[in-house]
């Protein structure tokens, strides 16, 4: 018997695959995340010189922008676990999954265009010098 | 008529034993109407008849003719050739089961699964002297959605975490579990419950919906487990 066939066409993804991917992806980031985050808040140990130098580092336009993405991330896996609490909980959430997370991404969306926009403006403000 | 491309997979276990199988083209003229089991009994008929798969009823009620199709799971009795929209059409085993022959494909795992929920009706108060257990047209009802399945593997070998974990029970068994769980003639919940209230039983769906993507019945497992979900929670309150 043949264990692990080849692949010829790999499964069909759909707006379920993707919700539960990115979720994954956006989970994934935001433990890495929150490591970075611990490793420059302990530095507060370190008195206020070696607190603002590593302040210093993650105000750079790099980190600006990358600020940006973990809005994004924090948006999308906040909306996103809403849903599947939505799936799990309300008598219809499972037939309507879809619509949900239309509803659920519509108003994420929302939310990064209003938190994103004025970081890209101090971001580019940053870059300017 | 017009002519398709089929990309089979081919897996002889005398001839391709060590390889990861391989993909053989037909060309085939479809006549108006038929369906992918034509296709494949066209092709076992009068092109290769070394080509193996399962069939039985061909219209969509034995299970027998699970397979991937174009990339998703489907019955290749119910799968109208023209409804794909694409020329060429890849035909594969269903996957995260082992591979027999061919389109055949190791079962018994999802059988195993499907006994493990005990998919039967548990009692231990006697039945009324004078007549079978009855039940309420509103009870019968929760039902619906549940007692349709024909037990053909899509929706498991569909399901991503099954790929992943071999020991999670699947989409099927637990649909199975939901039905007998939400009889209201049912008296095996205690039992049952051991069983699916498990890192490999209802909490390990992600609810990613491929099994309600691929059922060939329109049945709604993910809501199945989410159900048994509930009451497991209800239970442990």
């Amino acid at each position: 018997m043949l264990e692990k066939p080849s692949v010829i066409r790999h499964y069909r993804w759909h707006v379920g695959t993707i919700a539960w991917l990115l979720h994954r992806i956006t989970g994934l980031l935001l433990i890495f995340y929150l490591v970075l985050h611990i490793w420059v808040i302990h530095h507060i140990s370190q008195g206020p010189a070696g607190f603002n130098k590593v302040m210093g580092v993650v105000q750079t336009p790099i980190f600006l922008l990358l600020e940006i993405g973990l809005l994004g991330c924090v948006l999308y896996h906040a909306f996103n676990g809403l849903r599947i609490i939505v799936i799990e909980f309300s008598k219809e959430g499972v037939e309507a999954h879809k619509q949900i997370y239309a509803a659920m991404m519509a108003v994420a969306i929302i939310l990064f265009l209003i938190g994103g926009v004025p970081m890209f403006i101090h971001f580019l403000h940053a870059l300017a010098g | 008529m017009a002519e398709y491309l089929f990309r089979i997979f081919r897996y002889d276990p005398e001839k391709d034993e060590g390889t990861k199988g391989r993909v053989q083209e037909y060309k085939v003229d479809v006549q108006e109407g038929w369906t992918l089991l034509d296709v494949l009994v066209h092709i076992k008929w009068f092109m290769d008849g070394t080509l193996t798969f399962r069939r039985a009823c061909s219209h969509g009620i034995c299970g027998s003719c699970g397979m991937t199709i174009n990339g998703k799971n489907g019955l290749a009795c119910e799968t109208q050739i023209k409804d794909l929209g694409t020329q060429v059409i890849t035909v594969e085993p269903l996957r995260g089961f082992r591979v027999i022959k061919d389109l055949v494909v190791d079962m018994e795992p999802f059988y195993d699964k499907l006994y493990a929920v005990k998919p039967y009706l548990i009692t231990y108060t006697p039945p009324p002297s004078d007549r079978e257990r009855l039940q309420s047209p509103e009870d019968r009802k929760l039902l619906d959605g549940k007692y349709e399945c024909l037990l053909c593997g899509c929706c498991t070998s569909s399901c991503p975490t099954y790929w992943a974990d071999k020991d999670f029970l699947g989409p099927c068994a637990l649909l199975k579990a939901a039905k007998f769980s939400l009889d209201s003639r049912d008296e095996g919940w205690a039992e049952r419950v051991n069983v699916i209230d498990d890192k490999h039983g209802i909490w390990r769906c992600h609810t990613i919906f491929n099994c309600v993507e691929a059922c060939p019945k329109d049945l709604n497992p993910t809501k199945a487990i989410v159900e048994l979900r509930r009451m497991a929670l209800r239970g442990r309150l």
